[in-house]
């Protein structure tokens, strides 16, 4: 009962704190921001409250309003969902705090709705709640996007949302299609219902299909992919922060949850053109996001393009359906959404500090921010995936796992992605230890900025934040069998 | 031998890792920073030398890293190289320190920080006991090490600093996909002397994952055509190019390669699977090949450098021809070359400080003035040509004998062959600098085989072609001196520069006149015992 409670509060507090702030802010901007950042603290304490409760009694489920499931919206809670929750929380709470400059109504609620939808759609039990959760968090995130004023923003958020939009659309039409075949919309009993449907029957596969596309575009998967760069090199420096962290995890893990918790593996046999596909398009995004990144010199693009290639890593580990990819494919996800949040913040706290917003005006900065430096290093190593971070244990997995599968060429692309990594992220980080440039300290941001300073505070946060980051990735990839002894029980009741 | 669990293997990593934040904490004080080197230094020798006289293996489990339990295990093979390094870390941190103060170097507290990572990464690589640990210690050996090889700044180190890193991570990639194979063909990755089973059953997918080790470990062994960042990296301060290049990353080269073809494949296995005469005629070609171009580098630091490359192919030679006779003089090699090269380079170091000669068209006669410096070099050259009473001969003479007794006595003709070779390169040299003149007007001042590097014209004496400090000359250096200042052998060099010289030419020659004294002969046999039965 209370368990469940918690997860149902885990959506409604942000979601309805989210009001107060709009009121609030005109009067006392200040109180409005501790107020959110009070609420992001909660969010993060009942997200550790309910991972305690997954992990030591099990599965949560909950009803909403008493409906039953079937006709209803059940929210539900494993070990996954728990984790996610309680990154979604971190995430929100992280981004925020980085960056102290923003402090007017609108942007404080919607960064409060970004994170409840967020949430919505990790816990969410119904596929058509998935798709309203999915679109709360996306209008939030079109709308912080824009925040930033000024053209490229505009034009970045409008991008962000016809794409997003269109995205969102396609995995509609697909649980519509899932619908019509089933009569119901609950995960739990779309499953089975599903394979009584018949997994090969067209209008299943045409339901996978399309709720595929969808996610996968709100994961960029090349070549839907386009937006990315845009949008985290054009928004606030937060936002970008949350939007690489969650923004796609969300949908990554959305993504795992319809293909393994809805239509289960048993698809995958039954259609293995799908799997292969899937694999494809994966292994595409690897390659392309790495060959992207090589050449562009704005950091954040850099970063973004990046994420492509992570993103197809984890795609990858869903479509090999082994039991260590999946695993591998978690830990990616996990691993990749702590070291992209920290190097997002780290790109912002920089640009602010320095105005440095290209590989090249980054020449040398170590010497002048040397915590910022190694930080930037260690998340950049667990990007490439050296030992002994995250990044490394989750290549790992995945490599292992794909050999295990006698998938070659997904092993020999997970092994290689580790050299188109390393091209892109050694230049940058070469470039900010030993590049010349950076040791005059007259030097300040390029741009004043546009909204009231906070006295240098904010980067102390910002900073902070980068640390525990930085920290996480080596901890985490120490942690790495605990971490993946955590996932287990959910990657066997899957397979 | 027993399984021990202790924490002496630990220990050895530990002691070089927590000395780097000291020594970054302490950069405004410079004594204070060097104390904490050095103090880290005879600290992991004494854990090392501890180890090496515990009765049993010392292990000291890690627990358990993306599924794979890691620990660290002081067998013989990984003690010989973990007190091998150990013992040149001490020469190497007194010798460090007399060379950057000597040359006023910017960047000291990095370049120590850095120095005692790599040692605590190869520390690392030596006692790990399955191939997960040892390539995670590998790559943070990579990691570790670029700093030094970037160390100058310039755009010369940092291109070779991205040389380094492309093709040794580039390994580290391959040696990775390696150590897949091997973990789902075996089962399992630790090291079992004479080798895990379960390799052969499929012979394609064995003789890939042996090429995969090989060649991904082989990067960092300067194997042919792997190497060419070795010399690249000669731009970094000599005693990172005699510690590091020269001991401790490419003997984890070496090592690595020992490893996987002794302790995960095996002399059995790696015969059936037919991989082991490539990976020796692989280094057969090296050996000779790197000794003919070296013969033509006239700035003597690349000089060393393709030496090295050729000298870690006897070891690897030795390792593929799977015979024990042969191992056990690749391990005798790993000691012996390191003892040697360290002290080329340490003499190579020394007369840059004192003289600013980098060039060996430029050290004709530099005898009279550094007599001690250039005896102790000559004496390290006869022992890599492989002349008695020097380490070089005992680990050659097994090599060779290996080699006859094997199924390919071709081979040996391989190690005359480049022995020649070296003979060819070190004597002018050494007899340059003894009866040479500086100003080169003799045939015996002039080398054979390596042509002179350009100069620049006029006679701006030492400072001018070299681009180093010459020592006060009266006469403001305008007249291009005729010889070099007579100096006693006591006042040639400042003692922290000589006295490591000496040291590591005196241990290449006790390890050649009494081989047992040090406890390297019997942990190499020891080794030997295990793999071979």
């Amino acid at each position: 009962m209370i368990a469940g409670d918690l997860l149902a509060l885990l959506v409604a507090l942000p979601l309805l704190a989210a009001v107060v702030p709009l009121f609030l802010a005109p009067q006392s901007p200040r109180t409005a921001r501790a107020l959110t950042t009070l609420v992001l603290a909660g969010q993060v304490g009942l997200a550790a409250a309910v991972a305690w409760v997954a992990a030591t009694d099990g599965p949560i489920t909950y009803v909403v309003g008493g409906i039953p499931a079937a006709f209803g919206i059940g929210l539900f809670a494993d070990r996954l969902t728990a984790a996610m929750v309680l990154l979604v929380a971190l995430g929100g709470l992280g981004a925020f705090v980085a960056d102290r400059s923003a402090r007017d109504g609108p942007y404080l609620s919607l960064w409060l709705l970004l994170v409840a939808g967020l949430t919505g759609v990790v816990v969410t039990a119904d596929v058509f709640n998935l798709y309203v959760f999915l679109e709360i968090s996306g209008l939030a995130a079109y709308a912080l996007v824009a925040h930033a004023r000024g053209a490229d923003a505009a034009l970045a958020a409008l991008k962000y949302l016809l794409v997003g939009t269109v995205g969102a659309t396609l995995y509609l039409l697909g649980v519509g299609y899932a619908f019509v075949a089933t009569g119901t919309l609950a995960m739990a009993d779309l499953a089975p219902a599903l394979a009584a449907a018949g997994h090969d029957s067209t209008l299943v596969v045409a339901a996978f299909g399309l709720m595929a596309v969808g996610l996968g575009v709100k994961l960029a998967l090349f070549p839907l992919h386009a937006w990315k760069p845009d949008a985290y090199a054009s928004a606030p420096p937060a936002v970008a922060a949350a939007l690489a962290a969650l923004g796609s995890t969300v949908a990554a893990y959305a993504l795992l949850r319809v293909t393994y918790g809805v239509f289960t593996p048993a698809f995958f046999e039954a259609v293995p053109m799908v799997r292969t596909l899937l694999l494809a398009v994966a292994a595409v995004s690897v390659v392309a996001g790495g060959v992207l990144a090589l050449r562009e010199p704005d950091v954040r693009r850099l970063l973004a393009y990046s994420s492509v290639s992570q993103f197809g890593l984890v795609g990858l580990g869903i479509g090999l359906a082994s039991p260590t990819a999946l695993t591998g494919a978690l830990l990616a996800l996990v691993g990749h959404a702590v070291a992209k949040g920290g190097l997002f913040v780290s790109a912002g706290a920089i640009a602010r500090e320095f105005g440095a917003r290209t590989v090249g005006e980054y020449a040398g900065l170590a010497r002048r921010s040397p915590a910022h430096g190694a930080a930037v290093a260690a998340m950049a190593v667990s990007l490439v995936g050296l030992p002994p971070t995250v990044g490394f244990a989750a290549k790992w997995y995945l490599a292992l796992g794909a050999v295990e599968a006698g998938s070659w060429a997904v092993a020999a692309v997970v092994v290689l992605s580790t050299l188109l990594s390393l091209a892109y992220a050694g230049r940058l980080v070469e470039r900010l230890y030993l590049g010349e440039g950076g040791s005059d300290p007259t030097r300040g941001p390029a741009d004043p900025p546009t909204v009231a300073t906070d006295g240098g505070r904010g980067d102390r946060w910002a900073l902070a934040v980068v640390l525990v980051a930085a920290a996480l990735v080596v901890a985490l990839g120490l942690a790495s069998t605990a971490l993946a002894d955590w996932f287990a029980p959910v990657v066997e009741g899957w397979l | 031998m027993t399984d021990v669990t202790s924490l002496l293997p630990l220990a050895a990593v530990l002691v070089p890792a927590l000395a780097v934040p000291l020594i970054l904490a302490s950069g405004a004080r410079p004594n204070l920073r060097e104390a904490w080197t050095l103090l880290a230094a005879v600290g992991t020798l004494a854990v090392v030398a501890v180890t090496v006289r515990s009765p049993g293996t010392q292990v000291t489990p890690l627990g358990s890293f993306a599924g794979v339990d890691l620990a660290l295990r002081a067998d013989a093979a990984g003690l010989l190289f973990a007190l091998l390094a150990a013992t040149l870390w001490v020469a190497t941190s007194v010798y460090s320190v007399g060379y950057t103060r000597g040359l006023g170097e910017s960047g000291q507290t990095r370049y120590f920080a850095a120095f005692a990572a790599s040692i605590a990464a190869t520390m690392g690589v030596a006692l790990a006991a399955d191939l997960l640990t040892l390539f995670v210690f590998y790559e943070l050996l990579t990691l570790a090490t670029y700093p030094l090889v970037a160390h100058a700044g310039t755009e010369t180190a940092r291109s070779a600093g991205r040389t380094y890193l492309a093709y040794t991570l580039g390994g580290g990639v391959l040696a990775f996909g390696g150590i897949l194979l091997v973990g789902v063909l075996a089962g399992s990755l630790g090291f079992v002397p004479g080798g895990v089973s379960g390799l052969t059953a499929d012979p394609t997918l064995g003789r890939a994952a042996f090429g995969l080790l090989v060649v991904g470990f082989g990067v960092k062994a300067a194997v042919v055509p792997l190497h060419a960042w070795l010399p690249a990296a000669m731009v970094a301060p000599t005693p990172v190019s005699g510690l590091l290049h020269a001991v401790a990353v490419v003997k984890s080269g070496a090592f690595a390669v020992t490893r996987s073809v002794l302790y995960v494949f095996g002399p059995d296995a790696a015969s059936d699977l037919g991989v082991a005469l490539p990976l020796a005629v692989a280094a057969a070609v090296t050996m000779v090949f790197a000794a003919l171009v070296g013969l033509r580098q006239d700035e003597l630091k690349a000089g060393l450098a393709y030496s090295t490359i050729s000298q870690l192919s006897y070891i690897v030679l030795g390792v593929a021809l799977l015979t024990p006779l042969a191992a056990f003089g690749a391990l005798l090699h790993v000691v012996a070359h390191a003892f040697m090269k360290i002290t080329l380079f340490f003499a190579a170091g020394l007369v840059y400080v004192e003289t600013g000669e980098k060039y060996v068209s430029d050290m004709a006669g530099i005898g009279r003035r550094l007599p001690a410096t250039m005896t102790a070099f000559a004496i390290a050259a006869a022992g890599l040509v492989g002349f008695p009473l020097v380490a070089g001969f005992v680990s050659k003479f097994h090599l060779v004998l290996g080699a006859a007794a094997s199924p390919h006595p071709a081979f040996v003709a391989a190690f005359l062959v480049a022995g020649v070779l070296k003979l060819l390169y070190f004597w002018p040299i050494v007899y340059a600098a003894f009866f040479g003149r500086r100003d080169r007007t003799t045939p015996a001042s002039r080398h054979p085989f390596a042509p002179p590097h350009d100069r620049p014209e006029g006679g701006h004496g030492g400072a001018g072609s070299s681009g180093g400090r010459v020592p006060a000359a009266a006469d403001g250096g305008y007249l291009r001196p005729t010889a070099w200042e007579r100096r006693s052998p006591l006042a040639e060099a400042a003692p922290a520069l000589l006295v490591p010289v000496l040291f590591t030419v005196g241990m290449a020659v006790l390890l050649g006149v009494v081989p047992t004294a040090l406890p390297f002969w019997e942990l190499a046999e020891t080794a030997v015992a295990e793999v071979f039965g």
